[in-house]
Order: C-alpha cells, then sequence, then structure tokens
C-alpha cells in the first residue's frame, strides 16, 4: 500500500484538486426519447478526501458515480480528472485510466463466477499497462489480505457469503493501488455485521491515502465519510463537510 | 495484457464448458478428420500402385492391335486383330533403344490335371516374356530357346494353377492337359498377388511356338517389351516403324487416329495415376472448404452465445481496465483455440482410423502400407486456424464494442 502521508489538514483545503465537474449534465437517450438525470453538477473532490454521497432512489447517485469512474459518458459541461477533460480521452485512454486511476465496487459485486477468489482479484492486474507480471501475485495476496481473506484465497466466488464477496470486490478495486475507489453501494446487501467489516476496509485504504467515495442510503455508513453530497433529483442540494464544520465551529466558539 | 493471459483465459473459457466445446467443434473434427484420412488412405493406394509399377519395371512396354478411336473416343483392344506379325516383332528387336521384345498369343481352354480343373489364362510367349515381366519362379526353370526350338509341350504355371491342380504338392514334372493337349510341367512362379487390380498367379506360360502350332495363328495378341532408358524415345521408334511397316499415313495433326496398333507403358501408367490424384486432391480439399465452412458457421453461433452469456463478464473486463484489443484477442483465440483443438482431435481421429483401416486391408493386400500426408495435416490445421479467425471475428468485434456500464446491467 502506498503510504502517502495522510493528514486531515490538507482536506478541505482544496490545494490538491482530483476531480472537478462544472455544469456536468447527462441525459439518458432510448429510442431518441431523452430523460435527464443530472443538472449541472458543479463538485470539487481533492486527494485523499472520503465522500459519501446520499439522496433518494433514482436521484442519479450511481449515475454520477459512473461517470466519475470513466465507466460513463456525460453528456453535458465539463469533467477535468487531474485537470485533463474526460471528454477528450478515447478509448483506449480511458481503458488506462480505468486500469490504473480508478476503481469500482459494486452494489451487485460483479465477481466472476466459476472463478477463485484469488483469481477475482488478480483479474485488474492482467490489465494494468505497467506492474510486471512477476508481482502480480503478490500483490493479490497483499489485497486479500487487507480484506482479511486470505484463508478463503481458493475459495470460488459463489462459494462466499455476501460479506466476503463485498470484500473480494474491495481487494479487486485496491490490488492496483488506484488513486479513487468508488464504491456503490458497497454495504448495501449485507448485514450490519458485514456491512461494518466492509467500511473498515474502506476506511482503511482511506487512512493509507486512497479518495473514497461511496453511495449510501444508511447515516451510519455515512457517518465514516469527512463530506457527504446529498443529491436530489439530479442536482446537488447539500455538501457539508465534517472538518469545515468543526473548523468553522471551533472559530466560532474561539470568537465567543 | 500479455498472450499468456489471453491463452489461459481463452482455454479457461473452452475448457468450462466441455461438452459444448465439443459439439461445436464437431463440424472441424469431421471435416479435418476426413481429409487427414482420405489422403492417407490416397497416399496408400498410390504407393500399392506405384510399387506394381515399379514391380513391372518402368521400361516395360505393351503393344497391342487396335486403335484409341477418335479424339476422347474409346479404346479398342482386339485379340483378333491381325495387326501384329511376327516380323514386326522381329523388325522392332533391331530398334536399338528396345533391349528384348516378346509376341503373346493367348491359348483358349482349361487345364486338368486327373480330376482337379483350373481355369487359367494360357500364355504363349518366347522366352524374353519372363524377362519382360519381371517373372520368377519358386520351383523348377522357365522354358528356353530349345523348348521355343522343337515346341515342346512344356509348361511353367502360376502358384494359383499349383494350388488349384496339386494343393500344395510337387508340380514339377507332372503332366497335365491344357487346351486337351498334353503338357509337363517344367517351372511354378513365385506368387505375386495383385498386379493393376488384376490377379495375375492364375496364368500358364508356353512357348510361342507350341501355341502358334495349337492355335494355327500368325498374328500376335500383343507384344511386350523393354526399352532402354527413355520410354518416350523407345515409344516414339515404335510407332514410326510400325507406322512404315503397315503403310499408315500420319494425319496432318499428328494424331494417332490412323494407326493399328496401340502403344502402352507402366510409366503412362504412372502419368494417368499422377491425373487421378490430382482430382483426388480437388475432391478432398472441397470437402474440407464445405465442412470447414459449416464447422465455421456452428463456431461463430457458439461464440456469439458465449459472448452474449457473458456480457456482463466482458463489462467487468472492461470496467477494471481491459482495452478493446484485449476483449477483441481473447475472443479471437477463443474461437481459434476451438478450431484447433477441433482439427488437432481430427487430425487424431483421422490417422487412428486411418492406422486400423491400412492393419484390416494389410491382411488382403499386403503391399497396402499405412500412409499419412503431412502436407495434406498442415493444410487443415491452417485452413482451421483461418476459419476460427474468419469466423470469430464478428462475435470478438460485437465483444470488443460492449460499452461497460450497459454490459454490467445486461440481465
Ligand atoms: N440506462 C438508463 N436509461 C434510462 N434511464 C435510466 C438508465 N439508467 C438509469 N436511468 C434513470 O436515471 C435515474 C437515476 O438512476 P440512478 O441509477 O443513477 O439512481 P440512484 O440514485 O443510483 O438510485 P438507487 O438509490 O435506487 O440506486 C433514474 O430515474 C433511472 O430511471
Ligand atoms: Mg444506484
Amino acid at each position: 500500500m502506498p503510504s502517502t502521508n495522510h493528514s486531515n489538514g490538507l482536506n478541505g483545503n482544496g490545494n490538491s484538486t482530483l476531480i472537478e465537474t462544472r455544469k456536468l449534465c447527462k441525459s439518458y437517450f432510448n429510442d431518441e426519447l431523452e430523460t435527464p438525470v443530472l443538472f449541472d453538477i458543479d463538485l470539487t473532490i481533492n486527494k485523499n478526501e472520503f465522500i459519501a454521497i446520499m439522496g433518494p432512489s433514482g436521484s442519479g447517485k450511481s449515475t454520477l458515480m459512473h461517470i466519475l469512474g470513466f465507466l460513463d459518458h456525460h453528456t453535458g459541461g465539463e469533467y477535468l480528472f487531474h485537470g485533463k477533460h474526460a471528454q477528450e480521452m478515447d478509448e483506449d485512454t480511458l481503458a488506462k485510466v480505468r486500469a490504473t486511476r480508478v476503481s469500482f465496487v459494486f452494489q451487485a459485486f460483479n465477481l466472476l463466477p466459476r472463478a477463485s477468489v484469488l483469481q477475482n482479484v488478480m483479474l485488474p492486474l492482467i490489465y494494468h499497462p505497467t506492474i510486471p507480471a512477476s508481482e502480480r501475485l503478490e500483490r493479490t495476496k497483499k489485497a486479500i489480505e487487507a480484506v482479511d481473506l486470505t484463508d478463503h484465497s481458493d475459495y470460488l466466488s459463489n462459494q462466499l457469503s455476501g460479506g466476503q464477496k463485498q470484500r473480494v470486490a474491495i481487494a479487486r478495486a485496491l490490488v492496483t493501488e488506484p488513486e479513487v475507489i468508488f464504491a456503490d453501494e458497497p454495504t448495501g446487501n449485507l448485514d450490519s455485521t458485514s456491512g461494518i467489516q466492509v467500511m473498515q476496509a474502506l476506511q482503511e485504504l482511506h487512512s493509507n491515502g486512497h479518495t473514497i467515495i461511496l453511495v449510501t442510503h444508511e447515516q451510519a455508513t455515512a457517518d465514516h465519510a469527512d463530506r457527504i453530497i446529498e443529491l436530489f433529483d439530479g442536482r446537488i442540494t447539500k455538501d457539508t463537510n465534517k472538518f469545515k464544520t468543526r473548523k468553522a465551529k471551533r472559530e466560532n466558539s474561539l470568537k465567543k | 495484457m500479455l498472450l499468456r493471459d489471453l491463452f489461459s483465459t481463452a482455454s479457461k473459457a473452452v475448457t468450462v464448458n466441455r461438452m459444448r466445446s465439443l459439439l461445436t467443434m464437431l463440424g472441424i473434427i469431421i471435416g479435418v478428420g476426413a481429409v487427414v484420412l482420405m489422403t492417407g488412405v490416397g497416399k496408400s493406394i498410390e504407393g500399392v500402385i506405384l510399387g506394381q509399377i515399379d514391380f513391372m519395371g518402368p521400361k516395360t512396354m505393351a503393344i497391342f492391335p487396335g486403335n484409341d478411336g477418335p479424339e476422347g473416343g474409346s479404346t479398342t483392344m482386339r485379340p483378333d486383330f491381325d495387326a501384329l506379325t511376327f516380323d514386326d516383332a522381329e523388325a522392332i528387336d533391331e530398334l536399338t533403344t528396345v533391349t528384348s521384345i516378346a509376341p503373346v498369343v493367348f491359348v483358349p481352354g482349361d487345364a486338368r490335371y486327373g480330376r482337379e480343373k483350373a481355369d487359367p489364362r494360357i500364355i504363349g510367349s518366347s522366352p524374353e516374356y519372363y524377362l519382360n515381366q519381371n517373372i520368377e519362379t519358386s520351383k523348377g526353370r522357365f522354358h528356353d530357346a530349345k523348348d521355343e526350338e522343337s515346341s515342346n509341350y512344356v509348361a511353367v504355371i502360376g502358384s494359383e494353377i499349383a494350388d488349384d491342380l496339386f494343393f500344395g504338392r510337387s508340380a514339377v514334372g507332372k503332366r497335365i492337359e491344357l487346351a486337351d493337349r498334353k503338357f509337363t510341367v517344367i517351372g511354378v512362379l513365385k506368387p505375386v498377388g495383385m498386379v493393376f487390380f488384376q490377379n495375375i498367379d492364375d496364368r500358364i506360360i508356353i512357348p510361342l511356338s507350341t501355341a502358334v502350332n495349337m492355335t494355327g495363328r500368325s498374328h500376335a495378341d500383343m507384344f511386350t517389351l523393354q526399352s532402354t532408358n527413355g520410354f518416350e524415345i523407345a515409344f516414339a521408334d515404335v510407332r514410326a516403324l510400325l507406322r512404315q511397316r503397315h503403310g499408315i499415313t500420319v494425319p496432318e495433326d499428328g494424331s494417332t487416329d490412323n494407326d493399328d496398333f496401340l502403344v502402352r507403358s507402366a510409366a503412362q501408367a504412372e502419368q494417368i495415376l499422377g491425373t487421378v490424384s490430382i482430382s483426388l486432391t480437388v475432391f478432398i480439399t472441397m470437402i474440407a472448404g464445405i465442412s470447414l465452412f459449416v464447422g465455421g458457421i456452428g463456431i461463430m453461433n457458439i461464440m456469439l452465445v458465449s459472448v452474449t452469456e457473458r456480457t456482463r463478464e466482458i463489462g467487468l473486463r472492461k470496467a477494471v481496465g481491459a482495452k478493446r484489443r484485449d476483449i477483441l484477442l481473447q475472443i479471437l483465440i477463443e474461437s481459434v483455440f476451438l478450431t484447433l483443438l477441433g482439427g488437432l482431435i481430427g487430425i487424431a481421429i483421422g490417422i487412428g482410423i486411418d492406422f486400423l483401416l491400412a492393419k484390416t486391408i494389410e491382411k488382403f493386400l499386403a503391399e497396402y502400407q499405412f500412409a499419412i500426408s503431412i502436407g495434406a495435416i498442415f493444410l487443415a490445421l491452417a485452413m482451421a486456424t483461418i476459419t476460427g479467425i474468419a469466423f470469430g471475428i464478428y462475435p470478438a468485434r460485437k465483444a470488443s464494442k460492449l460499452h461497460p456500464i450497459e454490459a454490467l446491467r445486461y440481465e
């Protein structure tokens, strides 16, 4: 794992911007029929933030995540990643970004059936342009250890519980050591104990320097995050940063 | 993505669904198997025929009375035709390109020994006949110039006749009846089996002068002769000589339309064999083409099904960073893997059946040797690979163009 110096002081200072959207819009088109889903999303996300996106069902949370994670295209406005325009990237560049810089944890796990935990976690490495084949096994084992599944390395994915499956998905997401991990309702399909395990795994990634963006319905899950963005009908209705508020509170109390 | 990863991914996909993969490959297996089998059998038969040509000797020629007929017409050989005289034979013998000549007169009739009866082909010919036909005895001797001079009633009998009349007992010195005349057996021939699909162990050879006396014929039914090196040169010499002696005018186009004789040689048979094997090759190639095409459609069908089935998997691979090219190659290699594996199984089965067939035929025809055509095997493998690529490209392109999120949403 990278040992980027973790310093909460960086958060919210806006001096290492990772993601920036300007009036980002998204519409789905089915048979010429336009379904607008996201409207004028303005968002700035810095390195090593831990963000929870909340909102009612159908408000566009997943859609936003897919766009930010380079799995889907936006249809209006701008999306800049490291200052580079996403719409200017060709197919191969997008594939490279997916392979090296971002990774996704899906609500539905999306593991390869009939493949072992080891094979599932190793999958992104075979598409990674720079990690040599000789390092694959070691990195895979490390990632599996990080989610505490070493004992289950040889289990087939359909022999695992839901919580275990989601931890495999997290191991798969972190095996390439990406800058950002997107997690779309990672605990949505899990009971509270498994949910806590998964959140602990994500928390640890965050403290190791990764940027985490997750979608959740549960306030308890969202409380792990430093910043909560609320969506309603495709618009951001609220954006609260714990540290900023704390800082503000502290400043307020100092003033008093 | 490394080539190694592509191969291991493809081989996993093929082996996961073994039964389906096998059924998919069936068309390719049958096509390739048939080609390997048929070319092998063709080669074995060719070997048998070439062996017989070898046995006859490449310098052996035969002249028959008759005519090829007009262009494309049927060949007529007429044993009763009186075109070939014994004087012709003597004249041909003078040619420097001909080393020996033996006129042949066929004598109708059966062979008897006591109560036993056989149905031979009785051949009256000069001692040169043995040389011209590469004949060897297993017992006794050939007839010689002395027998010829005094028209002795002596016979050299084929191994089958010896079996029929004497049942393995010694035949040499015994008196047999040929066409109602008494003959003394002086030799028994070595068995040779089939030559050009004709049994030649049933012949009996007697002196030419004796045969002429018996039949009263003044003409030969055929000449057998040996040429020096090039049979083409001897061919031309013999033809020119006979045309001159028979007063034949050659048509302007140089054809044999006016000739009253036919010249044949073992080497000619070899040329005919060449033409036959070319048409056999064309035929086999067509079969291979058709079955590989049908097999290829089967492969494409299954690859499309498999791509659809694995839409989510392909979406996932793209989501974790697979390029279009990675997916394209993965599906393509999978398809080539199927056709190539089918090809290899087909080759194994083809060789297996070819071998069993050879072992069976060998019992009846000792000259039939197990043979495989290496060229055909490589061609079949190449064709299988090309089929895999040609019919895999469409499903592969389809898969590579899948949109990651839409593919992941696919139910
Ligand atoms: N492929 C699509 N075609 C058309 N409309 C779509 C498509 N995918 C999503 N939508 C619509 O976009 C809207 C937002 O969907 P999205 O999945 O982003 O919601 P969400 O906030 O993630 O909801 P949930 O909490 O239920 O997961 C919904 O109204 C949905 O119907
Ligand atoms: Mg959603």
